[in-house]
């Protein structure tokens, strides 16, 4: 069989590559914008992420990290019960206002307390040993270096959180938060600055390691069969939780859809009118086949095996742009997040808008009347 | 023996409020193994008519046997799988792929006929080699001449070994040595392989050459006449 499709598609390959930039522009956007609203929301599940924790315990029904509510100790003891959790940390998150330096004005913060020994769970992957031994200073706080600007003091410097004095020992990257500014300061140094003066047991989360080879899934719903006022989660349900909350909370989910959904139809558009535009260049080629008995099914295999190749050709070009654009946009600490299930939802759309194009350029075919050819 | 029977054909456009009738109760009969001529001035319904013979339109009234099978009795699958089988169309335009070399061309419809790609190409070259084309078939259609691409279709049309070849006006857009080329194909064609090979032009040139002349006017046919045997045998 003469591969008819791939060889008029690499002959007047010209014609073909609006298409098939349609395609790849149409993988770009999506991808992109699926990136930065899972890089901005992302940030709120950021303790999660950032952190080797495992299980996180927190009050019942939380959905976003900023909305929990202080536990009892019962939970660290459940935890601790548990015969496949191998270590348990608690970690304290306040609620705080910042004051820098006379015309800065005021900023929400968000205070966490952490174990500051080297082996801490918490926000293990962005901050270090050093940095973890830094905070153990009363009053001592580390922020991301991308809030400096917006808290008005350089590193050294000093500020009020909830009117007691702070300095800021160092900085870290990847915590930054969303509407507020991430503050990491020790456990001790949060009860200090929380509001009631640090009377209560204000800790909101206990998080766990289990043993090599548990599930954590497991051990989470163990948790929760005997848990009363406080629950758990493993890290990515609850990091999928906050991201979730926040996507919809703000209507950016939404805005998602319906952006994606314009970025399918105009891309289908083009991809459609170049694939109409070239099959119509060959119409009385079409129609030559046709009068020699080849039916309207196999000429119309031919135009959906063009535009699945057109698809395919796209994707390959989206996927590189987007390499390279996402790889920019994490070296200017833009963020930017994709996972598999992101590229692989990207994917299925571009092929889709390929195939809708193709299904609609199938209808110039109709034309091929061999009839015409005899006038 | 008849190859293709036609009888009271009737066809008609509307244009407007103006009924124009191009085929006025048409009776044909082209016997097998001929080159049959129609010939006629521009507008008398001889491409309406060769549309209709070879089962690409449907006529208003009246009756196609096509190789003792009455074309328009099935829908239109049913035509194109009778043209798949039996028949070949050349036309004045040569319709030929532009991404595809002389000898892909040829192949192509073979491979609609589920024929395997070694036969195809063996098929394939064999017909190539008949129209004179056996150094060119690597080449694509903005190598060859006109009339190499024409003879290209030719052979795209003969490599079904169709009992049935139709042409429509296959040597206007050619000069004269690649005309002849091709009308001498044509002959042998009807001649050598026993192919019914029904072609409609104004050509004077192929005049000479058919067995059979059909002289057609107004929808109707005006004359029937057969030139001596070998006056214009090439």
């Amino acid at each position: 069989m003469i591969p008819l499709a791939r060889k008029t598609l690499i002959h007047d390959w010209r014609r073909f590559l609006p298409a098939m930039l349609a395609v790849a522009f149409s993988g770009l956007l999506l991808l992109m914008q699926a990136a930065l609203v899972f890089g901005i929301f992302g940030a709120t599940a950021v303790y999660i992420t950032a952190s080797s924790a495992s299980v996180w315990v927190g009050y019942p029904g939380t959905q976003s990290i900023e909305l929990g509510r202080p536990i009892g100790p019962e939970a660290r003891t459940a935890l601790l019960m548990d015969p496949d959790v191998s270590r348990v940390e608690p970690f304290a998150w306040v609620g705080a206002d910042w004051r820098g330096p006379a015309g800065t004005g005021g900023q929400s913060v968000f205070v966490s307390g952490i174990d500051t020994r080297a082996h801490g769970m918490i926000f293990a992957d962005a901050l270090t040993p050093a940095q973890r031994a830094a905070l153990a200073t009363p009053f001592a706080v580390i922020v991301d270096r991308g809030d400096l600007a917006k808290l008005g003091v350089p590193v050294g410097g000093r500020a009020l959180i909830n009117g007691d004095l702070v300095r800021i020992v160092g900085t870290a990257r990847g915590i930054r938060a969303l509407g507020g500014v991430n503050v990491v300061a020790s456990l001790a140094t949060a009860r200090r600055l929380s509001v009631d003066g640090g009377d209560g047991p204000e800790v909101a989360y206990y998080v766990a390691q289990v043993k090599p080879g548990v599930d954590p899934s497991v051990v989470a719903a163990r948790i929760n069969a005997g848990a009363h006022g406080y629950a758990a989660w493993t890290a990515a349900s609850f990091a999928r939780r906050a991201v979730f909350y926040w996507m919809f909370e703000t209507g950016a989910g939404l805005g998602v859809i319906f952006l994606a959904t314009v970025v399918f139809i105009v891309g289908a558009i083009i991809t459609s009118q170049t694939l109409m535009g070239a099959i119509a260049g060959s119409v009385r080629e079409y129609a030559t086949l046709h009068a020699l008995g080849v039916g309207l099914g196999p000429l119309r295999r031919v135009v959906l095996e063009q535009a699945a190749w057109i698809g395919v050709c796209g994707l390959v070009a989206g996927v590189v742009l987007s390499f390279g654009l996402i790889g920019l946009a994490s070296w200017q600490d833009v963020p930017v997040a994709v996972n598999v299930p992101v590229w692989i939802a990207c994917a299925a759309l571009v092929m889709g808008i390929a195939l809708v194009s193709g299904a609609a350029a199938v209808r110039v075919l109709q034309r091929a009347d061999p009839a015409l050819l005899l006038r | 023996m008849s190859a293709l029977v036609a009888s009271d054909l009737a066809m008609g456009y509307t244009s407007g409020k103006l009924r124009i009738e191009v085929l006025r109760g048409l009776s044909l009969a082209v016997e097998a193994a001929q080159l049959t001529l129609i010939a006629g001035p521009s507008g008398c319904g001889k491409s309406t008519l060769l549309s209709i013979l070879s089962g690409l339109q449907r006529p208003d009234a009246g009756r196609v046997v096509a190789l003792d099978e009455d074309l328009f009795a099935g829908d239109r699958r049913a035509r194109d799988r009778f043209r798949l089988q039996h028949t070949g169309f050349v036309f004045q335009g040569f319709n030929l792929f532009p991404a595809l070399t002389a000898l892909e061309q040829v192949m192509l419809p073979l491979g609609y006929m589920g024929i395997a790609d070694r036969e195809a190409a063996a098929r394939s070259r064999a017909t190539l080699e008949e129209v004179g084309l056996g150094e060119r078939m690597q080449l694509l259609p903005a190598e060859l001449s006109g009339g190499e691409k024409q003879r290209v279709a030719i052979a795209r049309a003969l490599v079904k070994q169709p009992q049935l070849l139709f042409a429509d006006e296959p040597t206007s857009a050619l000069d004269a040595a690649n005309g002849q080329i091709v009308i001498d194909t044509l002959r042998r064609i009807a001649h050598g392989h026993g192919t019914t090979v029904l072609c409609v032009s104004h050509d004077p040139r192929l005049v000479g050459h058919a067995d059979r002349v059909l002289e057609m006017e107004d929808g109707v046919i005006l004359d029937d006449r057969r030139p001596a045997a070998g006056e214009g045998a090439a």
